[in-house]
């Protein structure tokens, strides 16, 4: 059922606001965090009052105006663009804590926090995009928003980062804009309302290279083999922009694009009766193993999480390549089931940076003893990741294998198998260190990091764990994905 | 109904004659000149609006100087592309403003001299809005000189040596066009008998000799070709549009280049509606000398420190762009192109117009010399920030309805490679703006006194952040330009069975 409702186009516009009164009266702290703050949580609440009418199957639809004939801006939050919404806000306000507690200090905070903002309200427009080209405006506006904050530190390290991170997501947003050319050339729509707009009556060769432009832009920011390089680069960022990146809006924005190519744009039967998704399949499996290979050796602590989180986003890719309902389940809900142990992980890193100075994995000897909350979330994350039951990652993880029998791709449960012994390989030790070696000083007293840095942290923790155990989070839902798969398999 | 025409004759003799008089209203003082200047521009924007709103309601119409009857007459017709008048007084109205304080800061010229500044400055408004309503091919030739002639004056009016030998180049170049254009003008006098377009196209179709017809639509592509700094006839435009003062590198940028554009095509029209050539090749040639353009001029960019010389170069681009919409002559290719005439002149003035503001405030002119200054400089810098975010096309600005279209239109003429070839073009241009926005916020300033200037004054912000405004929403609001551009692009293509 569709609901014509204004929040689809309020939530973006409410964190726009606020974004710019950051910029205007940011030089006085109190109103910058007054703004910042009211622009995550406004966001959050706008988007949580659609919760009950999501679950119950509603549809809220707005149109904005077309500003050509049959292009146009509108939003439509869907169950998979809630679920997007719901968990991307969430952690905004979180990182939002902790970025304010990060920054204490750092010059140039009034850009950095508009910015910061302006990327909370490009996030949610994202989710709620009912057209490919809304979809495309914010994904670019996200590019852009970003860019400041990847070079915040103003080093000629970060300017190359930067450089790097434009020249990699500008090109996949250009193949993006070609694609979504092709498609309104080869249907006169750009809807992303339906479960599929291409057909097969649109020759062969065009489908394919409609595929191969759409998937190969949005894999860029997805992170997927060969087009990750931007990534580890993009860690010279301060802690809170890296954990925006590799958690909630940048990565996510190029998975969240993925799902909505395979489900919305082409459709699961259309892509079943040409088999584009076997290929894709194919290299996000190879990502999920060579990332983490690559992992076990990065001794730059971020860098090591960095590259699990290249293997981690291919879950995602895998889920959605896979064309099963299950495996489909799997790849939505591996949006929160990423999201909340890697950012739990990235906050773990940038406290200790903060408390200790130290980045890399063999300076961590004992650190657990000195800062025993923040080591004990990572481990929880940890956990995640290495799938053990109770855990959110262990849900993905079932859910992407039943996914593979069903579709009978017996190789994805090798994967699945080898990837988790690689996760454990390098976040087992990195645990080891901090727990079971003793620090390099005799002082063994605790001294952990300050509650702004250490709330949200335990926080997402937390969440990972609640995430593994219930199906029904407030909050959180699980239905909402099965909603969204319902819909796309006509189910 | 008669007496909506007569705003028609009004908007092309008010700047005209105000140009005449703009000397002799400020014998007495020189501060008069630009407020009759802003007077004369006020009067001939309502007589624009009046004729755009007709044309809007009632679709194109003339106007008969005289009461003659066209084929002995002059015509003057309005039509859909007649309706970039809005532009031309619109941006003709704020370079007006904006040299208030601008031409006062030139240090070489003479200050008795500046009410001669302002009466060239009118006569080229003038001979732009004679040129886009007039129906007569003599007429055409007459305004495309007055302005010409004025656009070359006003490049060398800083009195500087290089501003001397870059308006000579211009002129040479110039010259030549003007020639070709009036050859070819008597060329088809000479087949026909006529020099009303609508007149020519149809006699044309039974012309004794094709050959004659088809040197005449070569010779005024190429002249068009040159007022449009087209590659490989470009060489003019980066000397004469960076060297110029900032708000006539608007102007010119802005503005006269497209009046190459808008010539093409109104011949395109005298060409297909005659039916005796076939156009295909030519198409061809063109698009692929915008593609050309495009690369070029992006390319020529990033090796730019000069601010200015950046964007005239970027100028080049987007000229390609729009030839390249045009030669692919399909119906999206052909709005899209068209959009783009009027976007990118609101664009390139934003950008012109925030480069003046820097270089007014801070008296550098370079990348390096201007780190730093969106600091000092916030309104300018976003400015141009937001004018640099349209060039390159980002939805939902301004610059994005060409891209979007054009490519569109590429894929509609079945030659795919052109639609990548101009958005991976455009992120070439992306190179060296993002530069641009490097310097101004992120980079320690190379001279510290930098992050100490003011803000330009209102005069000249006013007129920047009006554009920067405009570059914003004209994107959202591409239903105003679309609904004048898609009858027209209809009606160029319908002889073609388009």
């Amino acid at each position: 059922m569709e609901v014509y409702d204004i929040r689809p186009i309020l939530a973006p516009t409410i964190s726009l606001v606020c974004a710019g009164m950051v910029f205007l009266v940011g030089r006085n702290k109190h109103w910058r965090r007054f703004w910042m703050l009211s622009a995550a949580v406004l966001k959050l609440v706008v988007v949580m009052s659609m919760l009950p009418g999501s679950l119950r199957g509603i549809v809220y639809v707005f149109d904005m105006i077309d500003f050509t004939p049959g292009i146009g801006i509108g939003f439509r939050a869907d169950a998979l663009g809630m679920f997007f919404a719901v968990v991307s806000s969430t952690l905004w306000l979180f990182t939002t804590i902790y970025a304010i507690g990060y920054m204490k200090g750092e010059g140039q905070r009034v850009r950095f926090f508009g910015f910061f903002a302006l990327c909370v309200s490009t996030t949610v427009g994202l989710a709620f995009a009912e057209n490919l080209l809304t979809f495309f405006i914010f994904y670019e506006m996200l590019t852009i928003c970003t860019y400041p904050l990847v070079i915040h530190d103003e080093t000629p390290e970060a300017f190359r980062a930067g450089r790097k991170y434009l020249t990699y997501t500008l090109i996949g947003g250009a193949c993006i804009l070609v694609g979504a050319v092709m498609v309104f050339d080869a249907t006169g729509t750009l809807s992303l309302s339906q479960p599929g707009i291409l057909s097969t009556d649109i020759s062969y060769n065009t489908l394919a290279l409609i595929f191969a432009l759409l998937i190969g832009g949005f894999s860029v920011k997805a992170a997927v083999m060969p087009l990750h390089g931007w990534l580890p680069s993009a860690m010279v960022a301060p802690t809170p922009v890296t954990a925006l990146l590799h958690a909630v809006a940048v990565v996510k924005a190029g998975a969240f694009g993925i799902l909505r190519t395979i489900y919305n744009v082409f459709g699961v039967d259309v892509l079943e009766d040409v088999g584009f998704t076997i290929p894709l399949a194919a290299i996000a499996g190879f990502t999920i193993i060579a990332a983490s290979l690559v992992a076990i050796f990065q001794d730059n602590f971020k860098r090591r999480l960095a590259f699990s989180t290249i293997s981690q986003l291919s879950y995602i890719v895998l889920g959605a390549a896979l064309l099963t309902p299950f495996a489909a389940t799997a790849a939505i809900v591996h949006i929160a089931n990423q999201a909340f142990p890697k950012i739990t992980m990235f906050f773990v890193a940038g406290a200790i940076q903060r408390k200790t100075g130290k980045t890399t994995v063999h300076e961590l000897a004992g650190i657990g003893y000195r800062m025993p909350w923040t080591m004990g979330a990572f481990s929880v994350a940890a956990m995640s990741f290495i799938g053990m039951p109770l855990f959110a990652g262990f849900i993905t993880k079932w859910y992407l294998s039943l996914g593979a029998l069903e579709s009978a791709d017996y190789w994805v449960l090798i994967v699945m198998v080898v990837s988790s012994m690689l996760n454990a390989a390098y976040f087992l030790p990195i645990i080891y260190l901090a727990f079971f070696k003793a620090p390099p000083g005799t002082e063994m007293h605790v001294d952990e990091a300050p509650p702004t840095l250490l709330v949200p942290i335990l926080i997402c923790a937390a969440y990972v764990i609640i995430l593994g155990t219930t199906a029904q989070v407030p909050g959180m839902p699980f239905s909402l994905a099965e909603a969204a798969v319902h819909f796309v398999f006509g189910l | 109904m008669y007496d909506w025409a007569h705003w028609l004759p009004l908007a092309i003799l008010t700047p005209l004659l105000g140009a005449v008089l703009t000397p002799v209203v400020s014998l007495r003082s020189r501060h008069v000149a630009v407020w009759w200047s802003l007077g004369v521009m006020t009067v001939t924007s309502v007589a624009a609006a009046m004729l755009i709103i007709r044309v809007a309601l009632e679709g194109p119409f003339s106007y008969l100087p005289g009461g003659w009857e066209p084929p002995y007459g002059i015509e003057l017709r309005f039509d859909e592309f007649s309706a970039s008048v809005s532009v031309i007084v619109l941006i003709g109205w704020l370079a007006v403003l904006y040299s208030l304080r601008y031409t006062e800061w030139l240090r070489e010229v003479p200050k008795q001299r500046i009410p001669y500044y302002y009466s060239l400055l009118l006569l080229n408004l003038g001979g732009m809005i004679g040129f886009v309503v007039t129906g007569d091919l003599f007429n055409l030739f007459v305004f495309l000189e007055i302005l010409s002639l004025s656009s070359y004056a006003l490049v060398a009016f800083s009195g500087e040596h290089i501003a001397e030998m870059a308006a000579f180049k211009y002129l040479l170049m110039g010259a030549i066009s003007s020639l070709l254009v009036l050859f070819s003008i008597a060329i088809l006098f000479g087949l026909t008998g006529s020099l009303n377009m609508a007149d020519v196209a149809t006699r044309l179709s039974s012309a004794e000799s094709v050959a004659p017809a088809a040197l005449a639509l070569g010779m005024l592509t190429v002249g068009f070709m040159v007022k449009a700094a087209l590659f490989p006839v470009h060489i003019w435009l980066p000397d004469a549009h960076s060297i110029a003062p900032s708000p006539i590198s608007a102007v010119l940028s802005g503005l006269v280049v497209k009046i190459g554009i808008l010539g093409m095509i109104r011949i395109y029209q005298i060409y297909n509606t005659a039916g005796v050539i076939d156009m295909h090749w030519l198409n061809h040639v063109l698009v692929w000398l915008g593609a050309i353009s495009i690369v070029m001029g992006a390319f020529f960019a990033i090796f730019q420190d000069d601010i200015k010389l950046m964007l005239a170069y970027s100028t080049i681009s987007n000229i390609g762009y729009i030839v390249m919409g045009l030669g692919l002559s399909t119906n999206f290719s052909i709005i899209g192109g068209s959009v783009h005439v009027f976007n990118h002149a609101l664009i390139k003035a934003t950008l012109f117009f925030a480069a003046g503001c820097l270089i007014y405030r801070t008296g550098y002119r370079t990348l390096t010399d201007l780190r730093g200054v969106g600091h000092s400089m916030p309104l300018t810098s976003i400015a141009i920030s937001i004018g640099a975010i349209s060039i390159v096309g980002i939805p939902p600005t301004a610059g994005f309805l060409c891209k979007w279209y054009i490519t569109l239109g590429a894929f509609e003429a079945e030659q795919p490679f052109f639609g990548f070839a101009l958005i991976f073009g455009a992120l070439f241009i992306f190179i060296y703006y993002i530069r641009m926005v490097n310097a101004f916020y992120f980079q320690a300033p190379t001279h510290p006194e930098i992050l100490e200037v003011k803000e330009a004054p209102a005069s000249m912000l006013f007129p920047t952040l009006f554009l920067a405004g405009l570059c914003l929403v004209m994107g959202i609001l591409g239903r105003i330009p679309l609904a004048f551009i898609e009858p027209a692009a209809q009606r160029l293509l319908a002889p073609l069975g388009g």
